[in-house]
C-alpha cells in the first residue's frame, strides 16, 4: 500500500472569530475486512479509526470512523479561532501508524 | 412423547404467522448500535439536519451533511449495511456541530443520524437513500 498522503486545505486569510472552512482528506483504501482479493482470501481490515484536530493543544473535533467511511476519508467542517496558534491534524491508522500535519494559523 | 407428524405441521403454521414479513432481510443491528451510543435513552425525532442525496449512482462514496446545533456529538448509522455503524463526530468549543464526509451504502437504505445534546438528551433524524450500484461497506 502506498504511504497514505493527508491533506488540509485552509482559507487563504483567517481573522479572529470569524468562521472558516476546513476540509481534509487522506489517501488511504480503508480495507472493511469483508472483501476477498483476486485469489478469494479475505483483505484484512485496515483502517484509519480516528481523526482528529487540535487547536494550541485542545481537541476541536474529532471522528472515531469505521469501515462504511468511504476510501481516502474526507471531512469538512467550519471552526472559529480566538486568535493566532496552531491548528495540528492526526489521523490514526489500525496498523498503529499515525499521521499528522501542521497548520500555524496567523489572524489577520 | 415423540412429536407426530401434525404437531410439526402445526409448530411450522406458527412459526410462518409469526415472522413478520421484512424479518426476510436480516437486521444489522442498528437499532442495538443506536442503543449502545445513546446508552438506553431513546432520541427524540428533530432538531437535527441530515443532508444525503435521494438518489446515489455509486454506493461507495455518498456525500453526507450532518448538523445539530447544540450537539456535542453526532453518530451516523445505516440499516443495510453489513454493519451499522459509519462514524462518531465530537464537536468542541470552537466547531460547530456542523460535518461533512463521504460513506458506503451496500445498497438502498436508510441513513440515521443521532445527536447527543449539551443537556445529554439525544436527538435523532433519518433519511432513505436509493442506491444504484453497492460500495462495499
Amino acid at each position: 500500500m502506498a504511504t497514505p498522503r493527508p491533506r488540509v486545505k485552509l482559507p487563504r486569510k483567517i481573522a479572529a472569530g470569524v468562521p472558516f472552512t476546513v476540509k481534509t482528506r487522506i489517501t488511504h483504501p480503508m480495507h472493511t475486512g469483508l472483501r476477498h482479493d483476486g485469489k478469494g482470501r479475505i483483505v484484512p481490515r485496515r483502517i484509519v479509526n480516528r481523526f482528529s484536530v487540535r487547536f494550541d493543544g485542545e481537541e476541536a473535533f474529532s471522528v472515531d470512523l469505521q469501515p462504511a467511511v468511504s476510501a481516502d476519508p474526507y471531512f469538512q467542517f467550519t471552526m472559529a479561532v480566538p486568535g493566532s496558534g496552531l491548528l495540528e491534524f492526526h489521523w490514526e491508522d489500525d496498523d498503529g501508524s499515525v499521521y499528522g500535519l501542521r497548520r500555524r494559523i496567523a489572524v489577520e | 412423547m415423540a412429536p407426530t407428524r401434525r404437531d410439526v405441521l402445526r409448530l411450522g403454521a406458527a412459526a410462518a404467522v409469526l415472522l413478520p414479513a421484512g424479518a426476510a432481510r436480516a437486521s444489522n443491528g442498528v437499532a442495538e448500535a443506536v442503543a449502545a451510543f445513546t446508552g438506553g435513552a431513546v432520541p427524540v425525532e428533530g432538531g437535527v439536519r441530515l443532508d444525503v442525496p435521494e438518489i446515489a449512482d455509486n454506493g461507495g462514496s455518498v456525500p453526507v451533511r450532518v448538523a445539530a446545533p447544540g450537539a456535542r456529538r453526532i453518530a451516523l448509522f445505516a440499516d443495510g449495511n453489513p454493519r451499522p455503524g459509519i462514524a462518531v463526530f465530537r464537536f468542541g468549543k470552537l466547531v460547530p456541530p456542523d460535518a461533512r464526509t463521504r460513506v458506503r451504502l451496500a445498497r438502498s437504505q436508510t441513513v440515521i443520524a443521532v445527536a447527543e445534546m449539551a443537556d445529554g438528551t439525544f436527538r435523532r433524524a433519518s433519511r432513505k437513500i436509493a442506491v444504484t450500484v453497492g460500495g462495499c461497506a
